[in-house]
């Protein structure tokens, strides 16, 4: 993978991650010192501070995306998309219907390819079991012919991890998303609630580096949804994963995020980048908070327009 | 209080109780009801049907009442007869069944996931199943002459094209959300085909073969009536060209019961591969 030399900078020492994607030569000491310091100032800075040296979990860099359809029309899904996420930080990506939110998510998650530009991955030397990237789809993304709890194994299986020890991972998952008692039913035995809390623990066991999450609650009702909104708070708190999250709710985007990223309307394109700076542990209770409701404000008023110009598409 | 409660907690829990007994027991009257009605019809037909034999409604020499069948069938066991013309149809049924229906679902699946190979040989199939593979018999018959081959090969091909069409549409129709969770979870070359996309066809594959089975009888049947000298199609045949009506209906009736014990095997596989289908239909 090509990557421009601008871009190009060392990881310190004390992160894991070093070498693998990141040319470094020598090893960088623990106080950071770059090759070329200068080149810092091309990472925009964290929404949190993470660590005294940040370091991008994903970088997106002039990300385009061009899909053609059946009758051969061009649509520009993406345009130019510039994106950096911190290790340890909760992005929560937001826009109007169909401007490319969960298109950028796919390519970040390599499911995609982008049309051009580069997407970065910062690749730890990982040693066994722990996969790169694991996603949460919006319709769960369940296997109909697994039960409960080889369906949380599933990416435990495919990384050749025994039978016995991924069964016993599973079922401590289990146990804590209040599912032990459901390990043997199959999924379409379960409520929708049951199943993304399936598919959350299907994403976390595999200890990822990153979590994408395409709209993981927008199926669900109302208060099913609040409660999963806190699990995931917890579990995100509990876990500090790299987690980038697309939704349509301004309030789950404020819970759940560390910075929030407004798309444009088709082509998508980054219209704001803004820090949320409320205390964490977070619970629904944040929601009441006067800071909250003002970002919520802040937020809509980025948002609107784009809105309202994505209902003027096809 | 706390015993006020315990009683009140005891009370509603024999209510609970009594209404889940009763419900449970009005299931079970219904299936008794299900059970007998399904037996009563055939054997009140049967009935009907003997005493129209009997009392000269009907021309007993072409509509053999039930009690002169059975004699028939009776004599036809103990010569061992009966036995050997349903061994020989079973054979010739389960060889090309299973030569049919495994290279059906290997090719179908194939012709799903590689394009090139669909646009070369998809066409080609669809016409060539439109042909009733029936009429295939004579070609065969001369390529291969009057022996097993070409009626081996008649079920093989019925079986194949029924099998090539479901395996190929299961592979082409698979649901999108599910090959992507796969790919994002690791599943990649092999491991997607075995731990998704097979899987995930095993519904309609074995649609498939309920299909394929019933119409394997059907053409294995028909072969023996022309070009055979045993088997339940010969059986029935032969019977007519003798004018023996009663072993006819013997041939008949055997084939019919073949029929419901091949698709209730099949029927039996699929509730042990495909389980979690079962609990999704009922």
């Amino acid at each position: 993978m090509s990557w421009p030399a601008r871009h190009r900078r060392c990881t310190g020492a004390p992160l894991r991650q070093s070498g693998s994607g990141w040319p470094c030569p020598g090893t960088a000491p623990a106080s950071g010192s770059y090759s070329n310091p200068v080149e810092i100032s091309v990472l925009p800075r964290a929404g949190q501070q993470v660590s005294s040296l940040p370091s991008p979990a994903l970088e997106a860099r002039g990300v385009s995306k061009v899909y053609v359809n059946h009758a051969g029309k061009a649509t520009l899904a993406l345009h130019d998309v510039d994106l950096v996420v911190e290790r340890g930080t909760f992005v929560s990506l937001i826009g109007p219907s169909g401007c490319g939110k969960s298109t950028l998510l796919r390519v970040l998650g390599v499911l995609e390819k982008p049309s051009s530009g580069t997407v970065r991955r910062a690749s730890a030397a990982t040693g066994g079991a722990s996969s790169p990237v694991s996603f949460v789809f919006q319709d769960y993304g369940l296997f109909p012919w697994l039960n409960v709890v080889d369906n949380v194994a599933f990416g435990l299986r495919m990384a050749g991890v025994g039978k016995r020890e991924r069964r016993e991972r599973a079922r401590a998952w289990l146990a804590r998303m209040g599912l032990l008692s459901f390990e043997s039913s199959y999924p379409e035995q379960l409520s929708g609630g049951m199943r993304q809390r399936l598919s959350l623990a299907r994403a976390f066991i595999s200890d990822p580096e990153v979590l994408l999450m395409d709209e993981p609650l927008a199926a669900l009702d109302a208060q099913t949804r609040m409660l999963l909104q806190e699990d995931l708070v917890r579990l995100w708190e509990e876990s500090g994963k790299t987690v980038v999250l697309v939704t349509h709710s301004l309030d789950e985007a404020l819970l759940l995020g560390d910075r929030v990223v407004v798309m444009s309307a088709r082509p998508g394109r980054v219209t704001l980048d803004m820090p949320v700076s409320l205390p964490r542990p977070r619970s629904t209770k944040t929601t009441t908070e006067v800071a909250f409701s003002q970002m919520k404000a802040e937020l809509w008023a980025a948002l609107r327009d784009e809105v309202e110009r994505s209902l003027e598409q096809p | 209080m706390t015993t006020v409660t315990a009683k009140a907690d005891r009370l509603a829990g024999d209510a609970v109780e009594a209404a889940v007994e009763a419900l449970r027991s009005a299931e079970r009257r219904r299936r008794r009801l299900d059970l007998g009605l399904s037996v009563a019809t055939p054997v009140a037909l049967l009935a009907l049907w003997q005493a129209a034999a009997d009392l000269h409604w009907v021309d007993p020499r072409v509509f053999t009442p039930p009690s002169d069948i059975a004699l028939a069938a009776g004599r036809l066991i103990s010569s061992g007869t009966l036995l050997s013309d349903l061994a020989a149809t079973l054979a010739r049924l389960s060889v090309g069944f299973s030569i049919g229906a495994a290279g059906g679902i290997v090719v179908g699946i194939l012709l799903g996931l590689a394009r090139p190979l669909r646009a070369a040989l998809s066409p080609l199939f669809t016409a060539l199943y439109a042909i009733p593979q029936i009429a295939l018999l004579p070609l065969l018959l001369v390529i291969f002459g009057v022996g097993e081959t070409a009626k081996v090969l008649t079920v093989v091909a019925v079986t194949f094209f029924v099998l090539e069409i479901n395996a190929l549409s299961a592979v082409r129709h698979f649901d999108p959300r599910l090959l992507e969770a796969g790919r994002a979870y690791g599943a990649t070359g092999a491991k997607m085909f075995r731990h998704v996309l097979l899987p995930g066809s095993l519904p309609a594959i074995f649609t498939g073969l309920r299909v394929a089975i019933a119409l394997g009888l059907v053409v294995v049947t028909a072969t023996e009536f022309v070009a055979s000298n045993n088997g339940l199609g010969f059986l029935v045949w032969n019977s007519w060209q003798l004018f023996e009506p009663d072993q006819m209906y013997v041939g008949m009736a055997t084939i019919a019961l073949l029929g419901v014990a091949l698709t209730g095997v099949i029927v039996a596989l699929e509730r042990l591969a495909v389980p979690w289908a079962r609990r999704r239909s009922s």
